[in-house]
């Protein structure tokens, strides 16, 4: 080594020794892989697959229900609206908790907390703190209702049928 | 080495048992001062202890002994824990006839089911009104700063072991229960829905909710709360022992300097001697040596008054009433009431009202005006203050007293934040119907 080495290498102030640059770079490397292995442990713990009900699927058809129709779904927590020849679908999940709401003669009301919600899911009383999701609704190709509680629209978007 | 060898076979045979005996303990039950001393230090079991306590951190009237009832219904906890796993099976088609199981056909089943509830609700009751008691004495200021946070640590993670266990006999309470409390998760800011999602293992409870709660409750939490006790334990030591009333009488005026170590960073004990030492000027400084101190945490050096009793009996005796008035209290709720256990889960029929089990009551109760602020914005704020206290109330005054006059601002406005607690969960217990609408209980 031709260059010269200062006195009281290790111990001189704040000068960047070699031996503080590895110091420095081997905790970055183990508080680094630290991380690393806490954000695998995360991603490992968040599922890719869930095994409950599918968020996707068919209610039967268009005739089952007649106009003027409120079928609440709950194993699928859907409220089935026939209006004429207008179908929507909006969620039985309170907004609120996540308490399943029953269909009320004006609308929705939870029994958890006493969230109330008229006819198209609107909040006219009680702690919810929006409105209730209306989720889309298509014809498929064997001519059944399929809901998509994935996809959110606009509440008073009916689909014909 | 010569006489072992001219032993006879026999006279081998004969101490036998005794070899065995000393192999094992080594010293026999103590007689004498140093006996006593020694008994902290070669015992696997006491050896936590010091071996030398103040008199004065011994007084029943001062701790109430809720730190170690805590502990004693964590132990409980633990013990009737594994052995309910030995029949539990975590799947929404059997955990609930596990239950029944458990009140039918397998002995003590009940009993132990019941035993477990119980401690359960005792330890939430008990740590929080530990930390009642560490707040009154003023037992969180220097050098006890981060032990209270320790402290708060733990009765999070005991109320998130209560809240994981609740869900397990999976009937109506529990599911709605959990229902209600993951929502709320899911308001915190940017990570809400994802805690919820993570939690429950889908976007519904269910199946993997289950699962999850089980792993959390019978394995990830215990080890986290195991080592947080360890934690918490060592520290008490390592802070100079409990708080306590002061001495009876004043250090005489000639007294030698408490002890100051000079042995380097990893053995300064910050005792509150040393701390009175700090503040007032010291006439002598003398200096001792890790041997001095490995004594005791406040061992004094000189002719101060020494008002230390010994660990062996008197600590160990006090820790042994203790254990014994907690288990003979756990086992006569046991037999006298049974744990709750409501229909089996019906998703489409949530109760009404859902309730949570008590101590989250006043937070439905919060919750029932506000989804955000009363379920996730007043509970951080509450936390981080509690945490940030010995932080910001640094000042030595009234340490280990009840209710100190000079710290009447602080207890005063804790005092108002376990009342409004009190009263939110009172309210929720007893004073809501159907529909969260107020009713009366009589």
């Amino acid at each position: 080594m031709k260059t010269p080495v200062k006195p009281a290498l290790e111990e001189s102030g704040d000068a960047m020794t070699r031996r503080r640059v590895l110091s420095w770079l081997s905790g970055f490397g183990l508080f680094g892989s630290l991380i690393i292995t806490a954000l695998s442990n995360l991603i490992f713990i968040k599922p890719r697959a869930t095994y409950g009900q599918p968020n996707r699927f068919s209610i039967g058809k268009p005739e089952d229900f007649p106009p003027g129709a409120r079928v609440s779904l709950d194993t699928r927590r859907v409220c089935i609206v026939r209006d004429g020849d207008k179908v929507a679908a909006i969620s039985t999940t309170c907004t609120h908790l996540g308490c399943i709401i029953s269909v009320s003669e004006t609308g929705f009301s939870c029994p958890c907390h006493g969230s109330r919600y008229d006819q198209d899911g609107n909040v006219t009383g009680g702690p919810a703190p929006r409105a209730l999701p209306w989720f889309q609704v298509s014809l498929a190709p064997n001519g059944e209702i399929e809901v998509d509680k994935d996809t959110e629209i606009e509440a008073g978007n009916y689909l014909r049928v | 080495m010569s006489n072992q060898t001219t032993t006879s076979p026999w006279k081998t045979l004969v101490a036998l048992p005794e070899n065995i005996w000393r192999s094992i303990f080594r010293n026999p039950l103590p007689s004498s001062d140093l006996g006593r001393a020694s008994t902290s230090f070669t015992n696997f079991f006491l050896h936590l202890h010091p071996v030398k306590v103040h008199r004065n951190s011994l007084k029943a009237t001062f701790t109430l002994g809720l730190g170690l009832i805590s502990f004693f219904l964590f132990f409980i906890l633990v013990v009737t824990g594994i052995l309910l796993m030995f029949y539990y099976v975590p799947s929404t088609t059997q955990a609930y006839d596990r239950m029944l199981d458990l009140r039918g056909t397998v002995a003590f089943g009940i009993f132990l089911r019941n035993m477990h509830r119980w401690a359960a609700h005792g330890m939430v009751a008990a740590v929080f009104l530990h930390m009642c008691r560490v707040f009154l004495t003023g037992s969180y200021k220097p050098p006890r700063e981060f032990n209270w946070v320790l402290g708060m640590l733990l009765l999070l993670v005991t109320l998130f072991m209560s809240f994981t266990g609740y869900l397990l006999p999976w009937d109506q309470l529990a599911f709605w229960a959990i229902t209600v409390g993951t929502s709320i998760a899911s308001y915190a800011p940017l990570v809400g829905k994802d805690v919820k999602f993570i939690l429950l293992g889908d976007s519904t409870v269910g199946q993997e909710a289950l699962l999850r709660f089980y792993v959390l409750h019978v394995a990830v939490l215990p080890a986290v709360l195991s080592l947080l006790v360890a934690i918490h334990f060592w520290r008490i030591r390592k802070d100079g022992g409990l708080s306590r009333p002061a001495e009876e009488d004043a250090l005489p005026a000639d007294a030698p300097a408490p002890v100051e170590v000079i042995s380097g960073p990893a053995v300064v004990m910050a005792t509150s001697a040393a701390a009175a030492a700090a503040a007032q000027p010291v006439l002598q400084k003398r200096q001792y040596g890790i041997q001095g101190l490995v004594r005791g945490p406040f061992t004094k050096v000189g002719n101060v008054p020494d008002r230390s009793v010994f660990a062996w009996p008197n600590l160990f005796m006090a820790e042994l009433v203790v254990f014994l008035i907690t288990v003979a209290g756990v086992l006569l709720v046991s037999l006298l009431f049974n744990a709750p256990l409501e229909e089996p889960v019906n998703v489409m029929h949530p109760p009404n009202p859902a309730k949570a089990p008590w101590y989250f009551l006043g937070l439905q109760e919060q919750v029932s005006y506000s989804a955000f602020w009363g379920g996730v914005g007043i509970p951080t704020i509450e936390v981080l203050l509690l945490l940030i206290v010995p932080y910001i109330d640094r000042k030595i005054v009234g340490v280990g007293r009840w209710f100190a006059q000079e710290r009447l601002l602080a207890n005063f406005l804790f005092l108002t934040f376990v009342i409004v607690n009190v009263i939110l969960i009172i309210v929720g217990t007893f004073f809501r119907g159907p529909n969260w609408e107020f009713v009366s209980p009589w």
